[in-house]
């Protein structure tokens, strides 16, 4: 592995969800090991019915059009891909019980855990951000 | 055209596709090999060269079509980083330098196809060394031979197959393309 990049995602727009998932992508195709902690409506980008139709900021809807002409992948698209490319996915439990959501109304392949999991990954990262 | 082992179509992508497509298809190439990535994401122009650079691979240059950027790549071969030199008749950068003005030699660059075509010594003869074998006849054998590569390994195995041929006058540019400090020409459109 040529580094580690540590990603928190904490929002739930659509942009949100294309920030993370891009440089996610990105990184693990440079042979980055990869983890997202999603938290708080960062938990929209894993969620079955949500990451399908996540919504564009407030003021930014006419850009949706702009999107499918510049042939952006979709979410659930880059979701997968980043999967396939090992990206570490971890819901994180304490907002889960906070929405009231169990694990199944997650897409498949994550892992749940608190805080204390992703700093553990996160303490030795050469790249962390937080969207 | 520049002949390549494998073509990947990554147009209409946008970023980060182009370079997670690049990433997949490297991984089912030998060592070595040269990929063409065709991409239409001008950024892609910028990350080939730094997922190159961070992957270990070698970015051999990029030229444009219309808006389509054709970028070429070569599997990073690590035998090529550590085998030592073998055979015995060598030359430096320097030394080859003087000698190429002269009309009985000959300077054979045994690289890939694409990087012969993004950066090679003016007059040098492309026949990569995969080809060698069968393409030795289009060779003089009673000119003086320098061979040269990036850095100096595929060069050797190909002066050593020269030797075996009968060609009397062999040395390996050991130092390779990769510390060359004269000019060199493009051929890559």
């Amino acid at each position: 592995m040529a580094g580690k990049t540590a990603i928190i995602a904490s929002n739930g727009s659509l942009f949100d969800a294309y920030k993370v998932y891009n440089i996610a992508t990105a990184a693990a195709a440079s042979d980055h090991e990869v983890a997202i902690f999603f938290t708080f409506e960062g938990l929209n980008l894993i969620n079955k019915e949500a990451y399908e139709q996540l919504a564009l900021p407030e003021g930014k809807e006419q850009m949706a059009e702009g999107l499918r002409a510049a042939n952006v992948p979709t979410i659930p698209e880059l979701a997968e891909m980043a999967q396939e490319l090992e990206v570490k996915f971890i819901g994180c439990q304490m907002t889960m019980d906070l929405f009231g959501l169990e694990k199944d109304a997650f897409i498949d392949g994550i892992d749940v855990g608190g805080a204390v999991t992703f700093l553990d990954f996160a303490k030795d990262a050469d790249v962390t951000l937080t969207f | 055209m520049i002949k390549t082992d494998q073509i990947l179509d990554a147009k209409g992508l946008a970023c980060p596709m182009p370079i997670v497509r690049t990433k997949k298809a490297m991984k089912d190439l030998e060592p070595g090999q040269v990929i063409e990535v065709q991409a239409t994401d001008k950024g892609s122009l910028a990350d080939m060269k730094a997922w190159a650079k961070s992957s270990g691979n070698q970015y051999l240059g990029s030229s444009e079509e219309g808006n389509v950027l054709k970028h070429y790549l070569r599997k990073a071969d690590q035998t090529e980083e550590k085998e030592e030199v073998q055979f015995p008749h060598t030359v430096t950068n320097a030394e080859l330098q003087g000698q190429l003005g002269r009309g009985d030699v000959l300077l054979l660059d045994v690289r890939e196809p694409a990087e012969y075509a993004f950066g090679h010594i003016e007059g040098a003869v492309s026949i990569p060394l995969g080809e060698l074998e069968t393409r030795v006849q289009e060779l003089d054998a009673e000119k003086e031979v320098f061979v040269i590569c990036r850095t100096g390994n595929r060069s050797d195995l190909a002066a050593k197959q020269l030797a075996e041929k009968g060609f009397g006058r062999v040395k390996n540019a050991v130092e390779g393309m990769s510390q060359w400090a004269g000019e060199t020409k493009q051929s890559n459109s």
